[in-house]
């Protein structure tokens, strides 16, 4: 098949239409997987992507650049209330271009309750196995060389050592990664093995054409079919519609939108999944702890995630898991995520190079009962969706254990201070001092709560009066439209989600293939 | 013969605004929102509203969604958010309005009315009546004034004021410290030096794929393949 083509927004100034097998909405790490299996298999495949296609030149290592140009929302995505802020990419390769390289296969016990619960039968290890592998040697996944840990997640590789707290090293995907700790800003020597330096480009050698900078409005429906995917080209900088029309024909259309912009996409086009759509989104909702050292930590330097501890994540049947990890600590993320004020802002700021962020992220939709958030349609924004995640009690009992546990962590490793990300900061000096923390409000928007983890909204099942796709995928009511991505996650997963949502999409491609006929 | 709904009823009497926290029963109504959507109607109108704002000299460019008066609450604002000394610069040097209203134009347009009814609500003098019993704007108040305000908004039982200060406390906070000059008083170095802005963007077409760290080659030695079970039909 003859090469395809990456066309951005500057080249498309005339309405258009396409036709082809199949149409892939969304770029990012299940989009991408599922287009480059597509394309092996000889189909003819086109890519919408909304966001536009950025690359190393691009990558200037600023999170002012980053947030305007790489981010949904330029960063300021959130639920409808703010009480939650949301973390997620918005260019060609998704959140795969932005995250910080944390990859993990779906965990078997996840596996398992998917298995028992959802009746995903098929989703079993083996199943799964070939195809985590080939991703894994594609985008070169290895664990993180303990040698080569940063300062930030030495802390907390000896201070989960010093509790007895079960620790790992994180796989990452990097190849000749020269440790500069910028991933969220883009990665400057494309060492990041992120889509849009591999799997989309191996795509586009065998006939993947994508077009960045189109955003998809809607699926039109006649029948059981999506005939057609209705688009808008956008402007690469302003986000904003440039009045050109976009349509492709395909015999079977994707949804890689991503969750959140899944469901969407898929409520803009009354397709509601008899009121599941959009329902059942989770986040792995995180709290964080920033420790005060003596010596500087340069949090900012250095793979920003080399070690977890999955010790807290059975904490029993009436509990909320959690899961602990290092941030990177950069002015724009620890300014706004953090909660300071004032003179106490700028105190705190001017201890940069000294802090330590922890965080603990809840396995949410788990617990039975734990039922996530709700994706919506707004009337009025072009780019923007209603979305409302109820805090739960179990939530916030989550949490809190969470903020003490890795207080602990932070003092055996040494922490002068630890303070809490509530809107006035609770300032812990020893683990005496842990109690205060009971004294805190445990409420929205009185704790910074955040999440780089949208998933779910459109849960793949067996049965059909708990899920909108089938176990393969299929959107239900339909026969054409499939959704590949982390919105087919009945649950949140308990580990960073990028890895999971290839396997998915790379296993997921057989079904989507068969559909094209 | 069938009873006057509440609104049938109201007509003709005039609204009673209770003040904040005066009714328990009254809670549930005031987490529905409906009040603080009665409140941001309030933000352009009334008597104690049409009090002058303190304005501040207006930026060396032209504003292109903000007005003066919203510029200038932005300003007051973050002024007490970020009380800066030397060597910080202050946030009119680095003026966070302009930056705001510059960030304003990758925002959705329904998001950018949202940002300027939340400056006119938070300089309003009837909504400061009704939340704090003060009847000067925002912009007129003294700093100790102007930090209870913003305080009160922080720690508000209402979600939307919680939610208020949350978008202006990070608006300011991600615009000032995404200027490089603030990065001096934080040991910030900087992005390191391996951006390469000449480096030539690949679309594919005739194009032939650069070598890069994504493309894959395959490891040396390349595995031996398998012994293909496979006969002619």
């Amino acid at each position: 098949m003859r090469q395809g083509r990456i066309y951005t927004a500057d080249e498309l100034d005339a309405d258009m239409e396409l036709s082809c097998d199949v149409c892939i909405v969304g770029s990012g790490p299940g989009g991408a997987w599922l287009a480059h299996e597509l394309v092996s298999r000889g189909r003819s495949v086109v890519m919408l992507e909304e966001g536009p296609y950025r690359t190393a030149r691009d990558f200037d290592l600023t999170e002012r650049t980053a947030f305007a140009n790489l981010y949904q929302e330029v960063g300021n995505r959130g639920t409808d209330d703010l009480a939650v802020k949301i973390f997620q990419g918005r260019s060609v390769g998704g959140g795969t271009t932005v995250n910080w390289c944390s990859s993990f296969r779906t965990p078997e016990r996840i596996l398992q309750l998917w298995r028992e619960r959802h009746g995903l039968s098929a989703l079993t290890p083996e199943a799964l196995a070939p195809h985590f592998d080939a991703i894994e040697r594609r985008l070169h996944i290895a664990e993180w060389p303990e040698a080569a840990m940063n300062r930030s997640n030495r802390v907390l590789w000896d201070g989960l050592g010093a509790l007895g707290y079960s620790r790992g090293l994180i796989k990452r995907n990097v190849h000749n990664c020269a440790n500069l700790g910028y991933c969220g800003m883009g990665c400057a020597l494309e060492a990041k093995q992120s889509m849009g330096v591999t799997v989309l480009p191996d795509a586009v050698e065998k006939g993947l054409s994508i077009y960045a900078n189109v955003s998809a409005r809607r699926l039109r429906i006649l029948g059981r079919r999506v005939v057609e995917v209705q688009a808008e080209v956008l402007d690469s900088l302003s986000r904003r519609p440039t009045g050109v029309a976009f349509r492709v024909r395909a015999k079977v259309t994707a949804a890689c939108c991503g969750a959140l912009n899944t469901p969407a996409l898929l409520l803009r086009s009354a397709l509601t999944g008899g009121g599941r759509v959009g329902r059942r989104t989770f986040l792995h909702p995180l709290a964080a702890m920033l420790a005060v050292f003596d010596e500087p930590v340069n949090a900012h330097s250095g793979a920003p995630q080399a070690v977890y501890s999955h010790h807290f994540l059975d904490r029993g049947p009436d509990r909320i898991g959690f899961f602990l990890e290092a941030a990177p600590i950069h002015p724009v993320l620890a300014a706004t995520v953090g909660t300071f004020t004032g003179a106490d802002q700028l105190a705190i700021m001017a201890r940069l190079p000294n802090l330590q962020a922890t965080i603990g992220l809840a396995a949410d939709g788990i617990l039975p009962g734990d039922e996530g958030g709700t994706v919506g349609i707004r009337d009025q924004g072009f780019g923007r969706l209603a979305f409302d995640y109820p805090l739960s009690e179990a939530t916030f009992e989550a949490l809190r254990e969470a903020c003490k546990q890795m207080a602990r962590v932070q003092f055996a490793a040494g922490a002068r201070e630890v303070y809490s990300l509530h809107s006035h900061p609770v300032r812990l000096r020893s683990i005496d001092d842990l109690p205060r923390l009971d004294a805190a409000p445990w409420e929205r928007l009185r704790l910074r709560i955040a999440t780089a983890h949208p998933l779910g909204g459109c849960a793949m099942g067996a049965d059909p009066a708990t899920s909108v796709l089938d176990p393969h995928l299929r959107y239900r009511e339909l026969d054409n439209l499939f959704v590949v991505d982390g919105s087919a996650f009945p649950t949140s997963l308990g580990v960073n989600p990028q890895e999971s949502i290839m396997g998915l999409s790379r296993w997921a491609a057989q079904h989507v293939d068969a559909a094209i006929g | 013969m069938r009873p006057p709904s509440w609104q049938e009823a109201a007509v003709g009497k005039p609204m009673y605004i209770p003040p904040p926290g005066a009714l328990r029963s009254r809670r549930s109504f005031l987490k529905r929102g409906v009040w603080g959507g009665l409140l941001l109607g309030l933000s352009g109108t009334g008597f104690l509203a049409l009090r002058g704002s303190k304005l501040w000299p207006a930026p060396a460019q032209p504003l292109q969604y903000l007005d003066l008066t919203e510029y200038s609450v932005l300003h007051a604002i973050a002024a007490r958010l970020l009380p800066c000394v030397a060597p910080a610069p202050t946030t009119l040097e680095v003026d966070v309005g302009l930056e705001i209203d510059r960030a304003l134009d990758r925002l959705d347009a329904s998001a950018v009315s949202e940002i300027k009814n939340l400056l006119r609500l938070f300089e309003n003098g009837l909504a400061g009546f009704l939340f704090g019993r003060r009847t000067k704007p925002f912009t007129q108040l003294a700093p100790e004034d102007q930090d209870a305000v913003l305080r009160e908004w922080q720690d508000s039982r209402l979600v939307l004021r919680r939610t208020g200060f949350t978008a202006l406390r990070t608006l300011v906070m991600g615009v000032y410290f995404a200027t490089p000059a603030t990065w001096k008083g934080t040991g910030y170095p900087g992005p390191p030096a391996f951006h390469q802005p000449g480096l030539p963007v690949w679309k594919g077409g005739a194009e032939p794929r650069p070598l890069g760290n994504g493309t894959w080659v395959e490891p040396s030695p390349a595995p031996a393949p398998e012994p293909s079970t496979e006969t002619e039909p």
